[in-house]
């Protein structure tokens, strides 16, 4: 925390420093199949947020022994560029990374049919370009996205979001200095009926502030879990069609 | 998570293919795949570029910190160069640290900048045989569609001639842009047969044995060079690849790089 | 909120409140029908399905595809079918008998072939088999690779858009439902099929492709002449 003699207050008219109210998300971009090689992929920003997450499968799993029998393995690596934070970081997993990558697995897990593949791998890579706070759920909502361009089965989207408090307030989606002097972060992450998939806590907070932080959150997770539909919506109705035909006569009635 | 065998029906379609003249995506020999570079990506790093060539995507960032000399060079600043093959760029590339393919990359992509000059060391001493400037070159791959080098050789270079030394922050004085005085630029061919076929595609690398790459520097003087892969190059082939390379980074330094 | 308005849906859309309607690539929770794949929804009969817009082929007995020879070990051929699951093809799969040191003079490594899938068991084991008249080894032509959700618009209803192609492009034409597509006729003929098929394959899921596809033919017919 810095000195009190010079406190820094993050609201100035009820407005947070970045001009947003505090139960605003930060600016958000998405892209999807954005990359080549890979069988699904997601460029997300949130805020100064950068992200881009990929999946590679289902596929063969290599080391055999890791496979299993009944159905596929979900396996997810969260890793920072060297780039991506203030002071450049050495490359590799350190063990927040690695705690990272376990959380926003179980994040995903829940949703993925993965008795459809059998004996084989579902690898979900997440790298983050840029960081400011939020890394974690960026990365779990481009790679929710990701999964779904791969065309991996899922029950659904899963959308994620934090939640903190800064100031006394309890706001949505902390940017690094809220993060950073803030007295509580809450990340979740949840399926579009509210199940939630991905919780943490750290900080400090009464229980009564944490029920606000959580219901907030959520609301954060629902305007997220529109833009991961619409992104993917668009991307095949944008082509030509002309209206007065029935659109079900395309990739359906011929083929089949 | 191996390459997996390509099908010598497509092997032979290329050589099909070279023989008249022509490659797969319709270029010519010595051409180039379309590049998009922008630089500054990562405002966060003091440098930065994502190149797009072709379907390769390589982001490079560059930070700049103040830290201690080599003990050999007191006066002079370090350049540190990495490179990230994740596995997010290719089925083909594993989690961990760098391997022969990944450290080859970084270090031929140092040599450019280095030989070249292009950064001058003595600039970046701030006292000597106690602390100058480190630059960390990180080359982060985001997608493998082949000729790794010439995109992160571009982006290492463009992050460099756009980056800020952020002296402010340290009470070192006031932020200033980092004085690049080369502008060095990498081109690699692959020997195919009798030909040599410069920015190689994927399929084009797998199926050919050696590469070249020449790295060239503003005043077409050659200041790198790397021969790679288990085959035989001809010396008739290394004449023509390094007169197409002082033409190819010529056209690449006039249209990108604003030189 | 139902999503039936747009055609696209993503895992997790409901479809419909009846859960007897539950079709292909659909689940249900809670009495209600949602779709499990990014695809296009559709009601067919009076089933609800969904049809993947991207995914991996999962070999079925029947399928025929066209493999790559990865390896060859002890008597069998391991053979890529661009599939999460390798092939196997035991040398008594063949249409005639052949020794275990002449398997490589026979098929070697890299070789593709045009084979059907005999069996795939409980754990994923996918046996192959060649013998049959209407497979073989692949030794002219070209293999492409589109996804393999967009094989059934390319075959199209009864073959309607195979057949056409094949008559308009003046080549032999066979594709895989593992997604590999194999064409054979002269260089010139052969750049245009592929060209064609990989149009079908971005436009799979639009309306009036066919005779979309039969005029782009046509125009690039008439320019080459």
């Amino acid at each position: 925390m810095i000195g009190m003699d010079e406190k820094l207050s993050f609201f100035k008219n009820g407005l947070r420093l970045d001009g947003r109210r505090p139960d605003e998300l930060r600016p958000i971009k998405i892209e999807v199949g954005v990359l080549a090689r890979a069988d699904g992929s997601c460029y997300m920003e949130m805020g100064d947020n950068k992200v881009m997450a990929a999946v590679y499968g289902p596929r063969e799993v290599h080391p055999r022994h890791l496979q299993e029998a009944t159905r596929a393995i979900v396996r997810y690596r969260y890793n920072m560029a060297s780039f991506s934070v203030e002071e450049r970081k050495r490359p590799g997993p350190d063990r927040r990374s690695n705690e990272v990558s376990k959380v926003s697995r179980e994040a995903l897990v829940p949703v993925v049919l993965t008795s459809y593949f059998p004996k084989s791998v579902v690898d979900v890579f997440v790298e983050v370009l840029q960081a400011d706070a939020g890394t974690r759920t960026a990365g779990i909502n481009a790679a929710s996205v990701a999964l779904a361009d791969a065309g991996i089965p899922m029950k659904s989207l899963i959308s994620s979001c934090a939640a903190g408090k800064v100031d006394g307030e309890i706001v949505l989606d902390p940017m690094k200095l809220e993060d950073n002097f803030g007295e509580a972060d809450v990340p979740i992450a949840m399926t579009p009926n509210g199940d939630i998939t991905l919780l943490q806590m750290d900080g400090r907070l009464t229980p009564e502030e944490f029920r606000r932080a959580l219901e907030l959150a959520k609301t954060g997770c629902q305007q997220i879990y529109e833009i991961q539909r619409k992104v993917l919506v668009d991307r095949y109705s944008s082509m030509d069609v002309p209206e007065s035909c029935d659109e079900s006569e395309g990739l359906v009635e011929e083929g089949i | 998570m191996s390459d997996v065998v390509m099908a010598e029906i497509r092997k032979d379609y290329l050589y099909h293919l070279v023989l008249k003249g022509e490659r797969a995506d319709g270029r010519a020999f010595d051409e180039y795949r379309e590049i998009v570079l922008e630089t500054g990506p990562i405002r966060k790093a003091d440098g930065s570029a994502l190149v797009k060539l072709g379907n390769t995507q390589v982001m490079v960032g560059v930070k700049i910190q103040p830290g201690e000399p080599f003990s050999d060079t007191p006066n002079k600043g370090v350049i540190i160069t990495n490179a990230e093959l994740v596995p997010l760029a290719s089925p083909n590339f594993e989690p961990g640290p760098p391997n022969e393919v990944g450290i080859e990359l970084a270090r031929v992509v140092d040599r450019g900048v280095r030989e070249s000059g292009a950064i001058d060391l003595e600039a970046l001493c701030i006292t000597p045989g106690e602390k100058v400037w480190i630059v960390f070159i990180d080359v982060h791959i985001l997608d493998d569609c082949g000729n790794l080098m010439d995109a992160s050789s571009l982006g290492a270079i463009a992050a460099l001639m756009t980056a800020k030394v952020p002296a402010a922050q340290y009470g070192l004085g006031e932020d200033y842009p980092l004085p690049v005085k080369d502008v060095p630029v990498a081109t690699t061919a692959v020997e195919f047969g009798d030909a040599v076929i410069f920015d190689p595609d994927t399929d084009e690398e797998s199926v050919a044995d050696t590469k070249l790459t020449v790295i060239t520097t503003a005043d077409g003087s050659v200041c790198g060079m790397q021969k790679s892969g288990p085959g035989f190059i001809s010396q008739d082939h290394i004449y023509r690849i390094v007169d197409i390379a002082c033409e190819r980074a010529k056209e690449i330094r006039e249209k990108f790089l604003e030189v | 909120m139902d999503r039936m308005d747009r055609n696209v849906v993503v895992p997790g859309d409901r479809l419909s409140d009846d859960p007897k309607k539950a079709g292909e690539g659909t689940y249900v929770m809670d009495g209600k029908v949602c779709s499990l794949l990014y695809g296009m929804a559709s009601s067919y009969k009076d089933k609800v399905r969904v049809i993947p817009l991207a995914g991996k082929y999962v070999p079925s007995p029947g399928d025929t595809v066209i493999g790559t020879v990865q390896d060859i070990v002890f008597s069998n051929w391991i053979v890529n079918i661009n599939s999460p699951y390798e092939g196997l093809l035991h040398i008594s799969e063949l249409p005639r008998k052949i020794e275990m040191n002449e398997m490589s003079k026979y098929l070697r490594i890299g070789s593709s072939v045009m084979i059907r899938v005999k069996d795939v068991d409980s754990t994923m084991k996918v046996e192959l088999t060649l013998n049959d008249r209407r497979l073989g080894v692949l030794t002219r032509g070209r293999v492409a690779e589109i996804s393999p959700t967009r094989v059934p618009r390319l075959i199209g209803k009864g073959g309607s858009m195979i057949n056409m192609l094949k008559k308009e492009l003046n080549c032999n034409i066979f594709v895989g439902q593992n997604g590999r597509i194999w064409v054979d006729g002269n260089d010139d003929d052969m750049d245009l099929a592929l060209k064609t098929i990989l149009i079908i394959e971005k436009e799979a899921h639009t309306t009036g492709l066919t005779d979309r596809i039969m005029e782009f033919l046509r125009t690039e017919k008439e320019a080459r002449s």
